[in-house]
This record gives C-alpha cells, structure tokens and sequence, in this order.
C-alpha cells in the first residue's frame, strides 16, 4: 500500500544519512542559536589549543609590571603580581570548562544509574530509591555543594571536590526522568514484542530502553554544565573551590575583587566575561534543542 | 496443541476498565484456523499475550505440544517462545520506532542468538521474508514513521514468522488495515500454514472475517467453563463447507478444515 | 434548502523538501441537493485530503487548483475569514469518535446550544431547533440537555454530535470515516443513522474505506485510487459489478467473497507513473495502459470508469 501520510510526513528524510540530517538542521537554526554556535566554538577551540598559544607559568611573576592596565603586550593587563591576565584567563576557561563537563558527566551518570535501577526494579526498591532522590532534590544545589566541598575537601583536592559537589546536587532531576521514561516505555507493545522473540533483559536495556534514553540524557548533560560553570567559579570564588594558585575564573574572579580598590578593574571584567560567555552560549544552544524536543520532557528539564 | 486450561485473569487496565478473564478453554490444533470473536474490552488481547506467554495467568494453565508453561514474561525458556508468536493490533506502537523495517524482522534471531552470521545469508533471508510478506527491498530500509501501518504490519507477520512458530495468535491482525492489505496479510499466513502446518488463532471483532476464513469460530463470552457436566454440541459450517464442531461449557475444539 | 456542490478539476499538492507530493489529481464530483455521495478508497488514495480540502483543514504548505462550488459560489476565490464564514454556516462535520469531539467537563445542553447560537440562531430559535432535531433523532432535549458526555451511551453520543452537526441546516453534512475504531458489529447501526441524515434532505458525503459500510448506503459512490478518481456511478451498480477492474479486484478482496488479494503494491505519490496507475497490477491490462492515463469513459448503468476497456465504446 502507498505510503501515504509516511510519504507527506518524512519526504526528505529516506535514506538520509545522520550527518546530512544534522546539516539540514543547522540551516534551520535562528540567528541567536548560530551567533551562540560560532562563539562557542571559537571559544572551545581557543580553549583548546591554550597550552599552544599562550602557556601558562604559575611562577612568571614580573614585580616590575604590577597591575598594569590591558596594553599591547599583555592584552588583559597584568595582575596584583604582575601575571598576564590573558594567560590566567584562557587557562581558567580551560580549567573551568574542564571542571564544569566532568561535572556535569557525573551527574548525568550518577542520574541516569539510580533512574534505571528504579525504573527497572519496581516495586520496594522503587520507592526507597524514589524516596532517596526526593532528599536530595529539596537541598538547595548552592548550599549543600558548599557543605560537600567543606566534608571532601581536604580528601579529593579542589577539582575533585567541585566535581562531587556538582555531581551530588544535579542527579535527581535527570534520574526522574530516566525512570519515568523507562517505566512508560516497558508498557509499550514494541517492548512485549522484542520479548517475545527472545530478548533477554540485558538485550532489551542495550538494544531498547538505552537508545531511547540517549536524546533526554544528553540534554540534561547539556543542560547542565552551565550550571556547573557557575557553581565551579562560586565555590573558587570563595575560596571552597580549586586553590588560589590555579587559574580557576572563580579564582581569578577572587583576586579582581580585592584589586577592585587599587584600581584593577580588569582582573574582575574579563573572567567575568568568560563566565558570562560559556554559560551563555551554551544555555542557547540547549535551550534550542529542548524546545524542538519531545513535549514531554520540557518541563522536567527546567533544572 | 496450543491448549488453554481455565484461565483466569483480571485486572484494570489504564483506562480504568475491569478487565476479565474467567475460567476460559480452549484448544487449537497444528494446521488449523480458528477465530475467537468478541466486542472490544471482553478480553481477547489478554487471553492472546497470556497465551503468548507474555503475562502471567491468575490461574489455569497454558500447554504447548503438552509442555506446561511454567515461566512467564521476560524468563520464558527461548525455545518455547519461538513455538508461539503474537502479532499485535496496533503495528505502529509494536515496532521500536528507532530500528528500520530490515532490523526489526531480523531482531528476534538477534536477541535469540540464532542470526546467521554472514552479512549475505541475513540478507537473503530478509529477502526471502520481504517478499513473502509483500514488502520491497527499499521499504526495508526505511524507519516505521516512513512508511504506512499496512507495510508496517507486514514486517511484523514477517518478524513474528521469522523464527518459524508452530502457533500462529493474530491479535486484530488487519482491523486498521484496509481490505486488501488484509487480504495479502492473510493469504501469507494461509501460505505458512499449508507449508508447516501451523496452527493459527485469529482473533477479531469482525465476524464476517472470522467466519469466511477460519475453521471454526468461537466467541470469547461463551468460553468461560461454568459446569463442566454440560456439553451441548453445536455444528457450524464453515465457507469452506467442512463441518466443524463447537463445544459449549469445555473446551472448544477447532478441527482442519 | 440545499444547494449542488461542484468540484471540479481539483488538485491538492503538498509542497515538501522533495518536491510535490499529488495528493489528489484532477477530481470532479458533483453532489447534488439531498444527495448521498460515498467517497471510498484504501489508504493512500486521497479521500482524506479530499474531505479536509472541502472543511478547510489542510495545512498552509499546499498547492491547490481547480474549482470547488457550494451554490455557484466559488469557495476557493474567497479569502479566508470569508471563507470559514461560509464552511462553516454551510458544511458541518460528523467527526469520528464523538466522545473526544464533546467537551467532558460541560453539560450537553450547553454545548448543543453553543453550537446552534454560532450557526446563527438566537437562543429561542435555537431550543426550539434543537428540541426537534434531537426528537427526530429519538432523544429528548431535557433529558440530554443536563447530562455530560460520559452519561450516554455511545450510541446516544453519536446523535448528539448529528444533532450538533444538523442544528444549522447546513447545505452539506460529511461524515468523515463514521465507522473507525468501532467494532464490525456496528455496521448496521452506523449505515441506520447516516441513513436518517440522509433522509432529512440534506446532501451528505460520506469518506471512508470500510466497504461494508458502504454497501449498506444508497446513493452514488465513487472510487479513489493513488490520488484520482477512478470510478463514479450508483452505489448499488459498484457492488454489484465495478467497471473499473481496481474495483472489482478490491470486492474480491473482502474476505465473504473470496479474500483474494491484489498482488503488488499502490503506487507512491510522491513517484506517479503517466500512465494508468493501476496497470502494474491490473489482471486486464494491454499496451495502451502503460502509455497515458486514461479519461473517464462512460461504462454501463450510468458509471464513469477511468479505465482504456471503457474508451472504445
């Protein structure tokens, strides 16, 4: 029979492969979510390549060019000791990016286990595992990190820590997900059917339930690592975070606060900028993608 | 024989509807076709996954080739689900909607560990199928949403074919399909069975259906086992002109035709 | 008071990002005051997009030519807040399942007349209307009126979605596939109640591709097949004896006759042969079918069959 409606519905899309889907998509992307790509991509490949461009030495303190204002040869200025500042800057955005992606993996992971133990297990080990989640749903992401980074601290180093914090405070909206998904989707005749042509367990979770998982899982992932960026320059901002020497933005965020009196405006505005940047760049783009996302989902995803 | 000893089942079902399942029997033999009639909501589609062993009975039992089905769901044995396969109703939500028509046909060898391993051997056994079921070389590669629900329910007798059963169940198989997609679905199976002797219940709303195409028809409100002592014998003709009988308060038989 | 409704010549293209996809080429029916026109076709076959090019519910992306006249009234050249005016006074529609088209949540009364008052009759008028429609559909306005949706049967639903549809005299009524998602003992009841519709005096067309329903109307009836009319003439000459060897090979398909299926499958319409689309698949077919696209020629009984058999006479 004719392929009716399946004709009008996908017409473009037979045979297509993935990476031509993806360019036809990209055509399709408003202005905002273009600007927002190229940024972030500049931005990313910067990052990057920083070891290349600019490599940073902890050490090359120049007590000759103490905050010095942005000029030709140090293009951020230079800061309390007489750092360059771009240097700082680019390699915090690496280090902080860095920080904020592992983060959000862990979350993301960590969710994704305890929505699929719920969601497959039913029963007790549902509602104990629900009930566990809902704790750590109602802590305030901010101060609960804080209480992590004080408890893990002095265990897991700085970076370790962040990345704990983060991880621990953004699981539980994802898990919710996952396991409502995977509850739903084991309803569906398709999964009877593969069941019934001998699919084992395992066979259904890698060849059924993971696939279609993969589109809501991303996105929170995505979703995530702006917040992951902001809570990582909060923390070294106070100091809870990576130590005074590394070139964290929240660090260098710290430093132009205090050098804000003496005048140096600059060690505050550029990292700040940067911070501003990559969250924002990416909350575009995700926010993009989640909206021409499955209906259902959206609401969830308001992290 | 596909045999179903005084089933019981009852439950709400999502709309909130009482489902049941009361003490029902029935019998279908190798190589013969019967119809299991009934109104929307009487409990056909359960009876057809409990017999698929798909879901649990709350009591009776299930025999295939007088194998006692002990195990249900997700733990059955492989080699007895292979003997039974179910198509569903709705083929559009019975497909994963991530895989191409080719891949779901060959999915139950896959999941059973039975895919042949060179590439060409799948691909002329998915050819073979293919064209058994009507479907062309290009509409395997297409995902459910390309095409339309009667090519999709081909692949799905073709999937269910796939691990060659001995039963056949036919849950509303064509009520969404128009008449000669239903008219090609049907001949197939009709093919199958002269060929292995497969035994099919077909189970449909459509009377007229069930009575032109299978041996003998029995309605599913009629099936629960009250007093075993009554047997009243009731002879039905079928378009084929075979006589074939239909027992009330036992088990219902369904002779060849 | 009815009036003729003429389609003429009338094509519908989707615009999609392979090109045009022909839903329906170049059809002309004309339905006649108080007549009953049966639209049938398998899936695919542009019945569907026939009905909704004549309720106006076809997306923006479409191509549309040809003439499509309520009264002499060209429908198509009118602009659109004009024209919904006119679908809307004129056409009603008898959707598919009624409890999902009925709001849960009010009584029925207050619906019904909603639904009279925006046909344009006033509140007096409209009770009254109502009272006698739905006496003539066997229910009582009281009793009807203070009830939800869930309270009545779905027998009783079905009227008063008829009501809802008849309340403002509408020159056409279209019952859009009337039978899907009921069980096939419902055949009969269904043909009973489009039946009485019919009988009021008001034009219906009926979209469907359940045969059996269609063999339980009079009227006349006419065939679709990969987006063209393929025959036209009474219902009773089409059950009888098709002209159009697509209808008689879709008969034999119906599992009380001899459940014999047609080998092949329906052309696509996004890939449309020039000749005639059912030659690849025609038991009867000769050099001639695989070069043009036939006319519809006169057949026997007052049928037009798109078919070369029928050209020589």
């Amino acid at each position: 029979m004719s392929a009716s409606s399946g004709a009008l519905r996908s017409s473009l899309n037979i045979g297509a492969r993935r990476s031509q889907r993806l360019a036809q998509a990209m055509q399709r992307w408003p202005v905002s979510v273009r600007v927002a790509a190229g940024v972030l991509g500049v931005l990313v490949v910067v990052a990057l390549l920083a070891n290349v461009i600019v490599p940073l030495d902890d050490t090359a303190v120049d007590l000759d060019r103490v905050l010095d204002g942005p000029s030709a040869a140090h293009l951020m200025g230079t800061d309390e000791v007489g750092r360059d500042l771009f240097a700082r800057v680019l390699h915090g955005f690496r280090i902080s990016l860095t920080i904020a992606v592992l983060a959000a993996l862990a979350a993301v992971i960590v969710g994704t286990v305890v929505g699929v133990l719920a969601g497959t297990m039913g029963g007790k080990v549902d509602a104990l595992v629900m009930r566990v989640t809902d704790v750590f749903a109602s802590q305030n992401h901010f101060l609960f990190g804080i209480l992590l980074l004080v408890l893990f601290r002095p265990a897991l180093g700085g970076a370790g820590a962040v990345m704990l914090a983060v991880g621990l405070t953004h699981w539980p909206s994802l898990a919710r997900i996952v396991r409502r998904e995977l509850m739903s989707l084991r309803e569906r005749p398709f999964v009877s059917a593969a069941i019934g042509g001998g699919a084992s367990r395992w066979r259904l979770a890698r060849r059924h339930y993971l696939p279609h998982l993969m589109p809501a899982v991303g996105l929170a992932f995505v979703l995530t690592v702006p917040h992951a960026v902001f809570h990582e320059s909060a923390y070294s901002f106070l100091g809870l975070g990576l130590p005074a020497h590394e070139a964290s933005l929240g660090n260098i965020l710290a430093d132009g606060q205090r050098s804000l009196l003496a005048g140096g405006w600059w060690i505050a505005l550029f990292p700040g900028l940067a911070i501003l940047t990559a969250a924002m760049t990416i909350s575009t783009l995700a926010e993009y993608w989640r909206e021409h996302l499955h209906p259902r989902w959206r609401s969830e995803l308001e992290l | 024989m596909l045999s179903a000893e005084a089933i019981t089942k009852s439950f709400r079902a999502a709309t909130g509807r009482l489902v049941a399942i009361d003490r029902v029997s029935l019998e279908l033999e190798c190589g013969a076709r019967l119809g299991l009639v009934g109104p929307s909501g009487s409990g056909k589609s359960t009876l057809a996954q409990i017999m698929a062993m798909l879901l649990a009975p709350d009591g009776g039992a299930v025999r295939i080739d007088g194998d006692r089905v002990d195990v249900w769901g997700v733990r059955c044995t492989r080699e007895l689900r292979h003997r039974v396969q179910l198509v569903f109703q709705a083929p559009r939500v019975a497909v994963d909607p991530r895989l191409r028509l080719g891949e779901a046909i060959l999915e139950p060898l896959a999941a059973s560990a039975i895919m042949p391993a060179g590439a060409d051997e799948r691909a002329e056994l998915l050819q073979t199928w293919a064209a058994r079921v009507g479907l062309t070389r290009d509409l395997l590669e297409r995902f459910p949403h390309e095409v339309s629900e009667g090519q999709l329910q081909r692949a799905c007798l073709a999937r269910a074919l796939v691990v060659r059963p001995r039963y056949l169940i036919c849950d509303e198989l064509s009520s969404m399909l128009d008449v000669s997609t239903q008219a090609a679905l049907l001949e197939t199976v009709a093919a199958i069975q002269a060929e292995r002797e497969l035994g099919v219940l077909l189970i449909t709303h459509d009377r007229v259906l069930a009575d032109a195409w299978c041996g003998a028809v029995a309605d599913i409100r009629e099936l629960s086992t009250r007093d075993e002592a009554e047997a009243v014998a009731v002879a039905t003709q079928s378009r084929s002109g075979a006589l074939n009988v239909l027992l009330r308060g036992g088990l219902r038989r369904a002779t060849r035709p | 008071m009815t009036s003729l409704l003429e389609v003429e010549d009338l094509s519908v293209g989707f615009r999609t990002r392979r090109g045009v996809v022909e839903a329906l080429s170049h059809a002309s029916v004309t339905i006649r005051p108080g007549e009953l026109l049966l639209v049938v076709g398998e899936s695919g076959s542009g019945k569907t997009v026939l009905a909704h090019m004549l309720l106006a519910l076809l997306p923006r992306n479409v191509d549309v030519s040809g003439s499509v006249r309520l009264g002499g009234q060209e429908l198509l050249a009118l602009p659109p807040a004009e024209l919904r005016r006119v679908r809307g006074r004129r056409m009603a529609l008898i959707p598919q399942s009624p409890a999902s088209s009925l709001n849960p949540v009010r009584k029925l009364g207050g619906q019904l007349l909603e639904a009279a008052r925006a046909r344009g009759l006033s509140e007096k008028q409209a009770r009254t209307r109502l009272r006698e429609l739905l006496a003539e559909l066997g229910l009582d306005l009281e009793f009807i009126g203070g009830r939800y949706v869930h309270q009545l049967s779905g027998g009783m639903q079905q009227r008063v979605v008829n009501a809802m549809a008849l309340v403002g005299e509408p020159d056409i009524v279209i019952a859009d596939e009337p039978t899907s998602g009921l069980d096939a003992d419902l055949v009969d009841a269904t043909a009973a109640q489009l039946r009485e519709i019919s009988a009021r005096g008001e034009s219906l067309l009926v979209i469907t591709h359940d045969l059996r329903l269609a063999e339980r109307l009079a009227g006349r009836l006419a065939l679709l097949y990969a987006s063209r009319i393929v025959e036209v003439g009474p219902t009773m000459s089409f059950f009888a004896g098709p002209a159009h060897p697509y209808g008689r090979e879709l008969l034999r398909a119906l599992p009380e006759r001899e459940g014999k299926s047609i080998p092949g499958l329906a052309p696509e319409l996004t890939a449309l042969p020039g000749h005639c689309a059912f030659a690849d698949r025609c038991p009867d077919r000769f050099d001639r079918c695989g070069e043009s696209i036939p006319d519809l020629y006169p057949a026997p009984d007052g049928v037009l069959a798109r078919c070369f058999v029928h050209a020589e006479r």
